[in-house]
């Protein structure tokens, strides 16, 4: 359970498990939401599937990654969005904003 | 080994579901025991719904976890269904267990049934829809 608690303690992890919410999705198209690097990424897919909220599919190449959250672990980051930290993952998403407007 | 490991661990593995039997009739057995002399009947009958509902709580809080979702298909839409259904039973099971607890006596088993068997045509009801919408997209 601790590891979940520190998946949820991130807003990018948070924010990862957001739009995983709506489907699965593979690596490059989830990375392009942040302004981080991959390696930075990849460490983060990595806590979320050490902490059983995900689980990764290789197909070919690529890599989907599909939500695998218990309905507690959900009220968990719903919790964890709402109390203060939505502002956190603002701010992540209007960086993401920023560096998709970068690349174009 | 490791999978055969995890599909041990598994809510939905036979060994789990022996152990979440026994505990049932464990449960039920120590309630009938202590009936009427420790506790009286009405609150046996309170404990053994609460108990219940806790169980259906307990399984719908695991089933997007654990089930393996489906080979073929619109994964999206099977995720969204499967956190519908788990949401829904877990609701109506949190409902069927507050109306145990805490409801009337006499309109308690009204009351918790009519909280799970809502949720349950709920999710039927979206069962149907996803299953006609797979078939005519």
């Amino acid at each position: 359970m601790s590891n979940v608690f520190k998946a949820l303690a991130d807003p990018t992890r948070r924010r990862v498990l957001q739009l995983l919410q709506k489907g699965p999705m593979g690596a490059g198209d989830l990375a392009d939401h942040f302004d981080v690097s991959k390696p930075t990424m990849s460490a983060h897919f990595s806590v979320l599937v050490a902490a059983d909220l995900i689980e990764a599919d290789k197909q070919g190449r690529a890599i989907i990654y599909r939500l695998k959250m218990s309905v507690l672990e959900e009220a968990l980051l719903g919790f964890t969005q709402a109390f203060g930290l939505q502002l956190t993952s603002n701010r992540t998403a209007t960086s993401a904003a920023k560096a998709k407007a970068k690349k174009s | 080994m490791t999978n055969a490991n995890e599909s041990q661990r598994s809510p939905f593995s036979i060994a789990h579901a022996l152990i979440v039997a026994a505990l049932l009739i464990g449960g039920s057995l120590t309630l009938v025991l202590l009936t009427p002399d420790v506790i009286s009947r009405d609150l046996a009958r309170r404990l053994l719904g609460v108990m219940l509902g806790a169980f259906v709580v307990y399984y719908a809080n695991t089933v997007p976890k654990v089930l393996p979702p489906l080979v073929r298909g619109n994964a999206a839409a099977e995720q969204s269904m499967r956190r519908f259904t788990a949401w829904s039973i877990a609701l109506g099971g949190l409902g069927y267990m507050a109306a145990w607890a805490f409801a009337p006596l006499e309109d308690a088993n009204l009351i918790a049934v009519t909280c799970l068997g809502g949720a349950l045509i709920v999710v039927g009801a979206r069962g149907f829809q996803f299953r006609s919408r797979r078939h005519h997209p």
